[in-house]
């Protein structure tokens, strides 16, 4: 706590030494980036002594209590098996991604190649995706409860749930993808454009392959939105166990699962052996995501 | 490729970029109609204003849980900014690369992690230490629990610290490099120029993320639930429980019928409301700037 | 020179390591203290309750008389809230001046179940009704659209079959019915339930074990609130919806409802705190906030 508060106060220290800046400066041995310098170091310290610790909290709670039978295909109240809600999170991420990819990347595909800047439909586009990325996930949960399941009458549904989360990470994948188009270098457009390409051929063959790291990058945070979201899902896609059979029916994914195990008490060691599971799994997307992002920066 | 699929392209693309707005649009219309009828039956004032929420006895006040989630948002700030700016400042201009390829990764881990095992980390491990510490310590005794104001605040401040990370650093690098260069030539240390050239060169971009920070602050339910306390009254010490909007919904929602449901859906649509100013405010600071 | 800056590093993030191991210590010091002693001071009672409008709070509050003038629930506002017992039960655990209650089906070990007015919290004494504390199980169905094979699964949650499962599972039978005959045409189909998280886990196994019996049946549960189970069998989203508070009358004008079992509501404390029994009076006073410390009640 204490570091904490010395360094909101020491960042003010920061701007008011900007403001009488000193005339002779000897390299580093200067107080002030003396005491920045700790606090940088610092500040990483913390976060990465945060990550060990809730890492290595998960990891002694839930090793010890994961069994064999928690992974059987089929879930029975006996052995509360997560690998129906792992194939949920699966299908549920898959099918997210199905609506939100193609829709964010052709949105920032206008904004970037298409829209004028400044002009008043961006402006607005821009607004809302701002809006929408702010939205809490209970809101969004709640909106998916009354506009799918109730209203539509879908009732809790794998698609009630697709559809809320898509709306979700719209805005993420958006943001991403214009990112990376932006830093695609204008001199490939004149390039492509130079040699009688046309507009289209230049975005689909030039520059979203360029692009395609940045994009990447916005599709790997989003699944891993999709597969911790518990609140926008218990709302809208429902919390019965077993395998989703079919777009109208409900299904649990992992991070819903262990919410379930928890809210009654009764299972609380399968609860954590969930959470390992769940962190193993983040992992091996984020790992997934970087090797990704290497072939396709080599080629 | 002819000039007919051409155009059908351009008109695929902006109808993509319309979808947004139409889903702000729809989320606008569904929780209005929900959450204003509710809101006008129970009084707006009273709503909004009342300090007693008692839905047994019919009493629906969220003011307690406005203050609440104001308090809680601004102490995850407070806690959470230093500390994240300070770390992407590192991974951008401190960190050796051997070590960032281990770093990087980690931050995005801790984006990953689901907030209900926050939650459970929180409760396990910071809950006990403020309660020893803070709450009943034998040096500061400020009464309570352990769960409260402080506890969610520093809870929110950790699960922030990917977003903002995230955020600030790819616009400390957007910074073109000759800022940095320069500054050093002229003689300023490495902190100097950092601090002095690219930051505020950084500042509009990470301004932008400001709203997302708080977004995600004040949107978090399944963690705060569970370190907050959920006292519907308004906290008085650091240490008081807390009760914040989002907490309010999940809480109550899986029990409620009738007018008690839909005093709950109101409390989304102040939640909803809260954003949209928030939004707005710094899109009209943006522009002031600009 | 970068060097110094380093050392300077890992000497500032061994102390903070330092200080929470040490803050630990002292929190794991405190309370082998209070294990030695026979009455320590445990201060300001911290009060846990369940959120408004959940079954558990509804049957501990009417039955301990928690209501204002108007009989309204009148819990204490600094009561801490929560709605899961999962959380109920590790803030009980680790703080040694919490009170809090839960179901009886879901009592661990790891904190102390307190006698009420000297009677302890076991099924058999919810069953004789020496011990007070406890709320029904509630199913609820629109009677005249209940599908034969729904009627088949509710008659064997009545049987002696079902109501032995319930047993098993630390809940109070309410019928004692016939052994379970599955019907000689094999009956097909799904039943959809929804509701209540408490009833849920139970429901779960008495669905396992009823397919078992009748292979060609799928059911699905939902957990998701009495209020949200309620709602939907009442629009026919479910066939049956689960509830563990009885029905409003509001609601008991669509729905024909069947107790199904009861539930006994166990008050709890942490290991540490030597109170063993409290009378329903210094309960009711705990929880309406008019007895705040423990050495009013020791």
């Amino acid at each position: 706590m204490d570091q904490i508060k010395g360094s909101s106060d020491n960042m003010e220290v920061v701007t008011a030494e900007r403001m009488t800046p000193k005339k002779k400066q000897t390299k580093s041995l200067h107080p002030f980036s003396v005491l920045v310098k700790i606090l940088v170091y610092l500040s990483a310290i913390i976060t990465v002594s945060v990550l060990v610790f809730i890492i290595a909290y998960i990891l002694i709670m839930g090793v010890s209590n994961i069994t064999p039978e928690l992974f059987e295909w089929k879930y029975t109240p006996e052995n509360v098996s997560m690998m129906p809600a792992i194939i949920n999170t699966l299908t549920m991420t898959a099918l997210t991604l199905l609506m939100a990819v193609p829709i964010g990347i052709f949105s920032a595909i206008y904004l970037v190649e298409y829209a004028k800047r400044g002009s008043k439909l961006v402006k607005i586009i821009r607004l809302t995706t701002e809006t929408l990325s702010g939205i809490p996930s209970i809101v969004f949960g709640l909106f998916g409860f009354l506009a799918f399941v109730v209203a539509a009458g879908w009732g809790y549904s794998l698609l009630a749930g697709a559809i809320t989360l898509a709306i979700m990470v719209l805005p993420l994948i958006i943001r991403t993808t214009e990112e990376a188009l932006l830093a695609v270098p204008d001199t490939y457009r004149e390039g492509s454009f130079g040699l009688g390409a046309g507009k289209l051929r230049t975005i689909f063959k030039i520059i979203v392959p360029s692009a395609m790291p940045g994009i990447l990058s916005g599709v790997i945070l989003s699944i891993g939105r999709i597969s911790g979201e518990t609140a926008a899902l218990i709302f809208t896609a429902g919390t019965s166990a077993g395998v989703t059979t079919g777009l109208f029916r409900t299904s649990r994914t992992l991070a819903v699962h262990m919410y379930c195990l928890l809210s009654e008490g009764l299972y609380t060691r399968q609860a954590y052996a969930t959470a390992v599971v769940l962190l193993i799994m983040v992992i091996l997307i984020n790992a997934l995501s970087s090797i990704l992002a290497k072939k396709l920066a080599k080629k | 490729m002819s000039k007919t699929s051409e155009v059908l392209m351009k008109f695929v693309f902006m109808i993509c970029a319309c979808v947004s707005i139409a889903a702000v649009a729809l989320i606008c219309v569904f929780m209005f109609a929900n959450g204003v009828p509710a809101m006008s039956e129970i009084g707006f004032t009273e709503f909004l204003l009342g300090d007693k929420w008692r839905p047994s006895s019919d009493l629906y006040g969220i003011f307690p849980m406005i203050i609440g989630s104001i308090y809680v948002t601004a102490g995850a700030i407070i806690i959470g900014v230093p500390i994240g700016l300070l770390c992407a400042v590192f991974l951008a201009y401190y960190c050796p690369s051997k070590l960032y390829s281990i770093v990087k990764p980690a931050v995005e881990l801790l984006a990953g992690i689901p907030s209900i095992v926050y939650g459970f980390f929180g409760l396990m491990v910071i809950v006990p230490f403020i309660k020893d510490n803070i709450a009943r310590g034998n040096f500061i005794h400020l009464g309570g629990s352990g769960k409260g104001v402080l506890t969610a605040s520093i809870l929110l401040g950790i699960m922030i610290l990917p977003t903002i990370i995230s955020t600030v650093e790819p616009n400390l690098r957007a910074v073109p490099k000759m800022y940095y260069e320069g500054s050093l030539a002229l003689g300023a240390t490495k902190e100097r120029s950092v601090f002095c050239t690219i930051v505020p060169a950084a500042k509009s971009g990470v301004m932008a993320g400001v709203v997302l920070w708080i977004g995600r602050a004040i949107g978090e339910t399944m963690a705060v639930i569970i370190v907050a306390g959920n006292q519907p009254v308004i906290p008085e010490k650091i240490t008081s429980g807390v009760r914040t909007l989002t907490a309010n919904i999940v809480l109550e929602m899986a029990y409620a019928s009738d007018l008690h449901k839909d005093a709950l859906i109101a409390t989304a649509v102040v939640l909803f409301v809260f954003i949209l100013i928030i939004n707005t405010c710094f899109s009209l600071l943006k522009r002031s700037e600009s | 020179m970068f060097k110094t800056k380093k050392i300077v590093a890992l000497a500032a993030s061994a102390a903070l390591i330092l200080s929470m191991a040490v803050g630990c210590n002292n929190a794991n010091n405190t309370s082998s203290d209070d294990d030695t002693s026979s009455t320590v001071d445990l201060g300001e009672i911290n009060v846990i309750s369940r959120e408004d409008g959940s079954g558990t709070r509804g049957a501990f509050v009417e039955l301990m008389g928690i209501v204002d003038e108007n009989d309204k629930d009148a819990t204490t506002v600094t009561a801490e809230i929560t709605n899961s017992t999962s959380v109920m039960m590790s803030t009980v655990a680790g703080n040694e001046s919490a009170i809090g209650y839960v179901s009886l089906g879901s009592l661990y070990d790891d904190v102390k179940a307190l006698k009420v007015d000297g009677v302890e919290a076991t099924p058999e004494n919810v069953k004789s009704g020496d011990y007070k504390v406890s709320r029904p199980f509630v199913i609820c169905y629109v009677e005249d659209k209940l599908s034969d094979l729904a009627k088949d699964f509710i008659s064997y949650i009545m049987s002696a079959d079902g109501q032995q499962l319930l047993t098993d599972e630390k809940y109070i039978s309410v019928a004692d019915g016939e052994a379970y005959a599955a019907p000689e045409t094999a009956l097909s189909g799904e039943i959809s339930i929804s509701g209540s998280t408490s009833v849920g886990p139970v429901m779960e196994k008495l669905a396992a074990a009823y397919m078992e019996k009748n292979k060609d049946v799928k059911i699905s549960i939902e957990q998701n609130g009495s209020g949200a189970g309620i709602k939907a069998a009442t629009e026919g989203v479910s066939d049956i919806g689960m509830s563990s508070r009885e029905l409003k009358d509001s609601e008991k004008e669509k729905l024909a409802d069947t107790k199904i079992a009861l539930d006994g509501v166990a008050v709890i404390v942490n290991k540490a705190n030597t109170v063993e029994n409290l009378t329903s009076e210094q309960i009711k006073n705990i929880f309406l906030g008019e007895v705040t410390e423990w050495a009013d009640v020791q």
